[in-house]
């Protein structure tokens, strides 16, 4: 049983069995961008012009291991915190601003499976219906332990 | 109940402590948070408790913030929970409510080849709309979607798409029979043709609902469903807005006509 909101309750995963501490090499970003933080970007970057948007939480990244390979890799990125982030109808225009003016192809966006995340998906569906164009946009709910994703749909 | 799933969680506590110890006591440990902005839907709907749970859950919320109202106790019939639904991308989903439209369409099939044997001569009229219907609406509107955009992203030549192109063959072929049929005043044929596509039909959009658009999906990058959609848009944009609209009309009147009938 859980004794605090699942956002913000303290979990120790240090003692699971599989750390990968024998991964050997470097790895290449497939980040090929920069700012990344929602309120930093300009929708009208050239890096976003008809490209697949990532709109990552947070914490997504630091909880897939292979964020980069499996998730980053060919979109570029946008990130953001709805629990924490102020300002939050300003990422709801840039959002809009994405679709109409950048002609994005898709947007997907990432979240941790606690509840306040869902804000996350709130503010890309927001965006997207404020949009003129209409485009299709993923969820993929992260497990916050174990680093599994949980579930993928179209919304 | 609609009330209290959509309002903050922080509200729902604030007004109501008990709520937070029963979200404990299912491990949805709302209570301490200092923010509580989550909705209390989401707060439960993420959680992915089973049905039965679930239901049990909001049950005791209810009770608890609505004392005085008669809250039923929640019965959940299992056998009729269904598994989770197909999530199809955008374009996909468009091409399965297109399916629905033609659904409606085969249904009437049986009534209409009652009606037309039973009178006196053959209403061509009649028959011929559904051909229009078949040909302007489920041939040139949707097949041809799947025809020239979304079977381009798969190979042609495995055995589900040449199977698919083999039904949309056989499917014309039934309905430049029933034109013929019409044409003479054939009724057998008419039957004969029309059951013919409905049966090959109702075939047809199971395999591509249940197995070709999710394996299709499957093997398609984000940025192919992207485009996928584009095209689709693209290519229902080149026929207007007012084409589905006339043919659900089509169906609404047919379907209304046949009610009367009977």
């Amino acid at each position: 049983m859980s004794d605090c909101c699942p956002g913000s309750k303290t979990m120790d995963f240090s003692e699971k069995d599989e750390q990968g501490d024998d991964e050997t090499g470097a790895r290449q970003s497939q980040l090929k961008q920069w700012p990344i933080q929602l309120h930093l970007v300009s929708p009208q970057a050239p890096y976003f012009q008809e490209k697949d948007i990532l709109l990552a939480a947070d914490c997504v990244p630091f909880t897939l291991a292979d964020f980069h390979k499996d998730h980053l890799k060919g979109k570029s990125l946008a990130i953001g915190c709805p629990k924490l982030d102020s300002d939050q109808e300003v990422y709801v225009d840039k959002i809009a601003a994405l679709i109409d003016d950048s002609k994005i192809n898709t947007l997907t966006v990432m979240i941790m499976q606690v509840p306040c995340c869902m804000g996350l998906s709130q503010i890309a569906k927001s965006g997207a219906e404020k949009a003129t164009r209409k485009i299709p946009v993923k969820q993929v709910v992260v497990g916050v332990e174990g680093g599994k994703v949980l579930s993928e749909e179209w919304l | 109940m609609e009330n209290i799933l959509n309002t903050d969680i922080r509200a729902v506590i604030d007004q109501c402590p008990e709520v937070g110890r029963i979200l404990e006591e299912y491990g949805i440990g709302c209570a301490p948070c200092s923010v509580g902005s989550c909705l209390v839907s989401d707060v439960v709907g993420i959680h992915g408790l089973d049905p039965q749970t679930e239901a049990t859950l909001m049950y005791k919320i209810e009770k608890v913030v609505y004392p005085d109202r008669d809250v039923p106790e929640p019965k959940v019939d299992l056998s009729k929970i269904v598994p989770k639904e197909i999530n199809y991308s955008p374009a996909v989903k468009n091409l399965v409510d297109e399916h629905v439209l033609i659904k409606r369409l085969l249904a009437l099939i049986p009534t209409i080849t009652d009606f037309v044997e039973k009178s006196e001569t053959v209403d061509k009229d009649l028959v011929m709309s559904c051909i229009d219907f078949i040909r302007g609406y489920a041939d040139k509107f949707h097949h041809m979607k799947e025809e020239d955009i979304l079977f381009k992203y798969v190979d042609e030549q495995s055995e589900i798409i040449k199977i698919m192109y083999e039904d949309h063959v056989t499917g014309r072929n039934h309905v430049k029979n029933v034109v013929e049929g019409a044409e003479n005043g054939n009724k057998a044929q008419i039957k004969e043709h029309l059951h013919g596509y409905r049966d090959l039909l109702t075939q047809h959009i199971k395999k591509e609902d249940e197995i070709l658009y999710p394996w299709i999906e499957r093997q398609m990058s984000d940025q192919q469903i992207g485009e996928l959609f584009q095209r689709c848009s693209a290519a229902d944009a080149s026929v207007g807005e007012e084409l589905p609209k006339k043919y659900e009309k089509f169906i609404i009147e047919l379907e209304e006509k046949f009610a009367k009938e009977n």
